[in-house]
């Protein structure tokens, strides 16, 4: 905790009276806890931040400033010569001498904000990266058990002989290929509904409530009902993934033609656009962000529901893999398809990110505007 | 106390209409909004509308337009007439060139919409987006849009309200040009008096749901009478030096 005196100074009653800025938020621009100097006492700082004062704006300096801690490592000599700047205030326990290291602080912070942007870019993923090189350090020294969770490089050398040797390649395209099925019946499904409700007030009327209420029901509760129909087969997977997708594309196809602006398509009767048209050039433009958020979101569900239906009675695809592995407590195997699971489902997102960067290109919160 | 305009018979091209309106009616539940109205425009005839707020002014016009159900009397226009509102209305997902083609159902629509665009001072955004224009520059595409189309009869909804006073004075210049080109009727609906004296040939002030006044730029050589259409208005010359 040594760091503790010096932050004093930071918190002086009279830079709270200068009325401008108040002492909470002098700790968040000036975060002393970085720039001490050793790691041991930047854990004690981040934990005194967390446990000291607990407020929501003050951990959340710990992600808005993570600059000072790469400043940390690339500027370690001069933020020496500001720390000893700091401790001959604290000798002189004069203010506004310290007043004065704060305005020799703030030339180097514009500096860093210029180059920041990439900083952070490399910091977020850093951050992961040591995540893992922490994991395959202690797991290396013995202090996680192999059973319980295998190094990383445990988990690349299982990957790569399941890849060459093993069915790996072959199950991985069997869930492809089921949550593909699966997403395009149910997107279908939720689309045609969503647009017959997004038109016509009958369509709405005779569907929308029931569709509602089934959405009620969490779509993994009728799994027994689904294996009691369709047994444990492709069918049943499929039909689960679909369920799972079709109330997200539903819900917000119906919200994104409900929200196109009435001015717009009153402007397409005017220019004569025939009802066609009017749906083709206005209404599903109109309605694609909401649209493609629900693609998005569908794709979020669909892995979902695949998860859950191959951990049931498979007999190929990586649920499977997992549930043979458990059988043999191959904790390395079970955690690669944890691994693979997560891969695909950024990659899902990429994609869908992807499409509305090229979609929406037009949207300002999408496309150039970004 | 309404007062019928009757066509006019002075004017020497009294070749086509470009709409007649005659006794039309227009209530929304109880409330008459528009109350046995009689209008005629001449093609290439510019026509300012002014009213206070509430007067029905854009209920007749979103009658002419077709936008809302004709109750009582009856609407006579050749053709489908064009419109500029108030906002662009510019479709942001279309570039420029395909929000002033919309709806031409024309095989050159992309050369038809850059003589629109070029006779606006944008021939040179085709594949722009709606997004990067100005205020201004959003409304001119609205203009070039509605003239692509070669309507008979423009219908201008407050179209400058919401553009900054330099802008609009520009605007006015584009607009009277433009109608000098093409030569529709035009039916201006605003609330600013200068505005009507500036452009139209012809004024014509809107009170419970009918034309109440008229006045012809001819009538007098000089100038329209500001003091006498605001005194019309309800607004008297005290009020304003």
């Amino acid at each position: 905790m040594q760091a503790h005196p010096r932050q004093k100074i930071f918190l002086p009653p009279e830079r709270s009276g200068r009325n401008h800025k108040t002492p909470e938020r002098t700790t968040i621009e000036k975060p002393l806890y970085f720039r001490s100097r050793s790691f041991v006492g930047q854990f004690a700082c981040v934990l005194r931040v967390a446990v000291g004062s607990g407020t929501a704006s003050e951990l959340l300096c710990l992600f808005l400033y993570p600059r000072d801690t790469r400043r940390n490592k690339t500027c370690r000599s001069r933020n020496r010569a500001a720390l000893s700047n700091i401790e001959q205030a604290v000798a002189a326990t004069k203010f506004d001498q310290v007043r004065t290291a704060d305005e020799t602080a703030s030339p180097q912070r514009a500096s860093t904000l210029l180059s920041g942007k990439r900083g952070l870019l490399l910091l977020s993923w850093l951050a992961p990266a040591a995540l893992v090189i922490v994991w395959e350090v202690l797991a290396r020294a013995g202090w996680i058990s192999p059973q319980v969770l295998p190094a990383p490089d445990r988990i690349i050398a299982t990957a790569i002989k399941l890849t060459t040797t093993g069915s790996l390649l072959n199950d991985l395209g069997v869930s492809l290929l089921r949550a593909a099925a699966g997403f395009a019946i149910g997107g279908s499904v939720g689309f045609v509904l969503g647009i017959l409700v997004g038109f016509s007030r009958v369509a709405e009327a005779a569907i929308d409530r029931s569709v509602q209420m089934i959405r009620a029901i969490p779509f993994l509760a009728v799994l027994p009902l689904v294996i009691v129909w369709l047994g444990v087969g492709e069918a049943e997977k499929i039909f689960l993934v679909a369920l799972g997708v079709t109330f997200p594309i539903y819900i917000n196809t119906t919200l994104g033609i409900r929200q196109v602006d009435p001015k717009l398509i009153e402007l397409g009767r005017v220019q004569g656009l025939g009802q066609l048209e009017l749906i083709r050039r206005i209404v599903l433009p109109g309605a694609l962000p909401s649209i493609l958020t629900g693609v998005r979101y569908a794709l979020a569900t669909a892995w979902l529901a695949l998860v859950v239906a191959e951990t049931i009675g498979a007999q190929s695809g990586l649920g499977f893999l997992a549930m043979d592995a458990r059988e043999f407590l191959r904790t390395d195997v079970i955690v690669l398809t944890i691994v693979i699971y997560a891969l695909i489902g950024v990659a899902a997102d990429a994609i869908a990110r992807l499409l509305e960067r090229r979609l929406l290109a037009w949207h300002p919160n999408y496309g150039g505007g970004r | 106390m309404t007062v019928h305009v009757t066509p006019p018979s002075s004017s020497a091209a009294v070749a086509s209409p470009a709409v007649v309106v005659s006794n039309l009616r227009r209530a929304y539940g109880n409330r008459v909004v528009i109350d046995r109205l009689n209008l005629r425009i001449e093609r290439g005839e510019f026509v300012a509308l002014l009213g206070e707020s509430g007067c029905g002014k854009t209920t007749l016009l979103r009658a002419l337009a077709g936008l809302d159900p004709v109750q009582g009397g009856r609407i006579a226009a050749p053709r489908r007439p064009a419109v500029v509102f108030q906002e662009h209305r510019l479709l942001p997902w279309d570039s420029l060139w395909r929000n002033v083609s919309l709806g031409l159902q024309v095989p050159d629509a992309r050369e038809r919409a850059a003589d629109a665009l070029a006779e606006v001072g944008l021939g040179d955004r085709l594949d722009d987006w709606p997004r990067n224009l100005s205020g201004g520059q959003a409304q001119r595409v609205a203009l070039a849009r509605a003239l692509v189309q070669q309507p008979e009869l423009l219908l201008l909804d407050e179209p400058f309200a919401s553009l900054d006073a330099l802008t609009r004075i520009r605007m006015h210049d584009l607009v009277r040009e433009l109608v000098a080109n093409h030569r529709p009727g035009v039916l201006l609906v605003t609330h600013d008096v200068d505005e009507a004296i500036a452009l139209a040939d012809r004024i014509l002030v809107m009170r419970d749901g009918a034309i109440a006044f008229e006045h012809r730029k001819a009538d007098d050589s000089a100038s329209i009478e500001r003091a006498a259409l605001l005194a019309e208005l309800g607004v008297f010359a005290s009020t304003r030096p």
